[in-house]
């Protein structure tokens, strides 16, 4: 049986003033009905621009989707009409954006933006969309939703206002729900808050959630399945515990030791030295040697691949050869 | 926006248009010549004695601060003053002439706002398609070429190339008898032209503008929700970006208001349309010092009005400014 989702082999290229640049290159993920994928790394990795083609909203010029398969219950969106997606997108698939304080229009009441969106996809009166909206309001946790409804967004909090993302996201029960950092920009009393919502959400509505994020707290708490992306392409993937528990790619193990131990305070937190290399200086090897402890001359030559290794797949040359 | 914004706005109004009075009875006192000698020549000659009787006559004799005080004075109680050329109060010939100048400039605002602002929303939709870079072209040469110069190549292309518009005037008179929706049609036809050409380039700045601010807008999170909720591309562009778009817009639509009734009293002239335009022209030409004072007074009371109402309507169409003071 296929996921409802399914994306396979995408590769999206940008064009830039260094040339073309790949963002995506061989990305193959997939999440099933009722079940969480978590998306992690750091940014600039790509995880924004996997949501974005998921959604068909990849600026372009000067983005386009170069390759591969987008698979939503057998439909393939990266060959489906700019009509057929707009009839998608809010309602079979919808998204939480990263930037709250900014996603919103800030001359329409909250209300109306929510009833707009329940409007596009459904025969229902102003009137009722705008009553549908209160409700979500509500559903989402924001206190007073009739009167919440008429505020516009710059009268609520970063939080409010995710919330007020959410509501909108899930007002027409979407299948997929994509949620790009729905906690960054928030409070972390906030954060645990939303994260409670979708999972909340979830259980409602049995959406398939992609939940990306650098938060590797949040993946163990929500996630079903976990995929790791680098520069642009997924480099280890499994079931979260796996994952968590024995992660084998380098990047993994650094992502992982970074964690703060409960308890120990911020001055704990740790970083992988170095940095991802940008887009344009990308080699011929892998993306992650300069920072590597373990690297070999082959790693300097030649990519590689994702390949089941002990109880997940992983792209590594010194995993597979056991050096690790 | 309260009561008291809007009182206080107002009074800030009445205070502006008090030192626009002031500073124009000073402009024009201190200006060279003397306005006893423009009358007696009006009168067809002077001597001594004339020239007195004149400026006793017209309080030209007192010092200037108790001119300035009578003249305030006057203003006050609507009295602008008696033309020394027409012979007739200020007020008089402003009030038969303000009509057509108002006209003429709402329609030149509106043509230029409506037009340029659809162009550039849809020069914005391709930033670097074909009618990008024409609204582009067009918009420098329409803010670089002279008002009265368009004026003239219009006058002269639609008074012997094409002539379906009249070039001259604001009725005709073989229909200033006719039904009152018969002379509004005529009126309209008239004002094709001279509108057209104050229009032109307000137009060119709007559509540059707003294609920039459209621009600007488009690339906004918001607009990716809006996507993302399936709108459609009409409603991003119309109804989730314009809506945005066109606050910058509102605010040089305010500050343009000014030049917009300074070119229509170019235009005016031009076109022989019987506005404040033409008063103004005549009697600078004839040292008509009242009549001046007087086109300028209400020159500035429309700007000050026009800026009140931009304000207003800017407040309106942002709720993050409704109300702040
Ligand atoms: N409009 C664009 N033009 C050129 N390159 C782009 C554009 N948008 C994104 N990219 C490139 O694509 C890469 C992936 O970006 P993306 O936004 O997906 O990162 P991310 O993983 O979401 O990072 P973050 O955690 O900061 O959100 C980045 O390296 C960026 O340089
Ligand atoms: S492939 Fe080589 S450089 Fe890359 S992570 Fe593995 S060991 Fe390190
Ligand atoms: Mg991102």
């Amino acid at each position: 049986m296929s996921a409802l989702l399914q994306i396979e082999d995408l590769r999206v290229t940008f064009n830039t003033r260094y040339g073309p640049v790949t963002a995506l290159d061989s990305v193959s993920l997939s999440v099933n009905a009722g079940e969480t994928l978590g998306v992690v790394g750091e940014s600039g990795c790509g995880k924004s621009i996997t949501a974005l083609s998921v959604m068909g909203l990849i600026p372009s010029p000067p983005g386009k989707i170069a390759g591969g398969a987008i698979r939503l219950a057998g439909e393939d969106l990266t060959q489906a009409s700019e009509a057929r997606m707009r009839a998608l997108r809010g309602a079979e698939m919808a998204m939480i954006f990263q930037e709250p304080m900014t996603s919103l229009n800030p001359v329409f009441t909250v209300g109306d933006q929510i009833a707009e969106a329940i409007m596009l996809h459904q025969k229902v009166s102003a009137d009722q969309a705008f009553r549908d909206a209160v409700a979500l309001l509500d559903r989402v946790g924001i206190p007073s939703p009739d009167r919440r409804a008429r505020d516009y967004p710059h009268q609520l909090s970063g939080g409010m206002r995710q919330r007020v993302m959410i509501a909108m996201a899930v007002s027409c029960r979407p299948r997929v729900l994509i949620a790009d950092e729905p906690t960054t920009a928030l409070d972390v009393t906030v954060q645990a808050q939303i994260f409670d919502l979708l999972n909340e959400i979830q259980r409602d509505f049995g959406a398939a959630i992609i939940l990306i994020t650098h938060d590797m707290g949040a993946i163990s708490e929500m996630a079903d399945r976990v995929a790791v992306m680098y520069a642009g392409r997924v480099i280890e993937q499994g079931r979260a515990d796996d994952v968590l528990d024995l992660p084998q790619h380098p990047y993994t193990r650094g992502l992982i030791s970074c964690i703060p131990a409960l308890g120990k305070g911020e001055d704990t937190l740790r970083e992988i030295p170095g940095v991802v290399p940008p887009l344009h200086m990308l080699g011929a090897g892998c993306a992650f040697a300069d920072r590597c402890a373990h690297r070999a001359p082959r790693c300097d030559s030649e990519k590689p691949l994702l390949q089941a290794h002990g109880h997940h797949p992983v792209a590594c040359h010194a995993v597979a050869e056991g050096r690790i | 926006m309260t009561p008291s914004y809007l009182l206080r706005r107002l009074f800030y109004g009445l205070l502006l248009m008090l030192g626009v009075v002031v500073l124009n009875f000073l402009l024009i006192r201190l200006a060279p010549g003397d306005p006893a000698v423009v009358i007696a020549g009006e009168m067809g000659g002077a001597d001594e004695a004339l020239l007195a009787a004149i400026r006793a006559d017209y309080g030209l004799d007192k010092p200037v601060l108790t001119q300035l005080g009578i003249y305030i004075g006057n203003v006050l109680q609507g009295d602008l003053g008696q033309s020394f050329f027409f012979n007739q109060p200020v007020a008089t010939l402003i009030g038969d002439r303000i009509g057509p100048t108002i006209l003429l400039v709402l329609c030149a605002q509106v043509i230029s706002i409506l037009l340029g602002v659809f162009l550039g929303v849809i020069a914005a939709r391709k930033p670097n398609g074909v009618l990008s870079g024409f609204v582009s072209v067009f918009a420098t040469i329409g803010y670089a070429v002279p008002v009265f110069w368009t004026g003239i190549m219009l006058i002269i292309l639609f008074a012997s190339v094409f002539p379906i518009f009249p070039v001259e005037g604001m009725q005709s008179v073989r229909l200033r008898d006719a039904g009152f929706m018969i002379r509004a049609l005529d009126v309209a036809h008239h004002l094709v032209l001279p509108a057209f050409t104050l229009a032109l380039i307000y137009l060119a700045q709007y559509a540059r503008l707003s294609r920039a601010s459209m621009l600007e807008v488009l690339g906004s999170d918001y607009i990716r929700t809006a996507r993302a909720k399936g709108a459609s591309e009409r409603s991003v562009l119309f109804k989730h970006a314009l809506r945005n778009a066109s606050l910058p817009i509102l605010t040089v639509a305010g500050l343009q208001f000014g030049n917009l009734i300074s070119g229509a009293l170019l235009v005016e002239t031009v076109f022989n349309w019987p506005g404040m335009g033409r008063l103004a022209f005549d009697s600078i030409l004839r040292r008509d010092y009242p009549t001046i004072m007087g086109v300028l007074f209400f020159a500035s009371a429309m700007v000050v009005v026009a800026n009140l109402l931009t304000d207003l309507s800017y407040r309106l169409a942002d709720p993050r400014l409704r109300g702040k003071s």
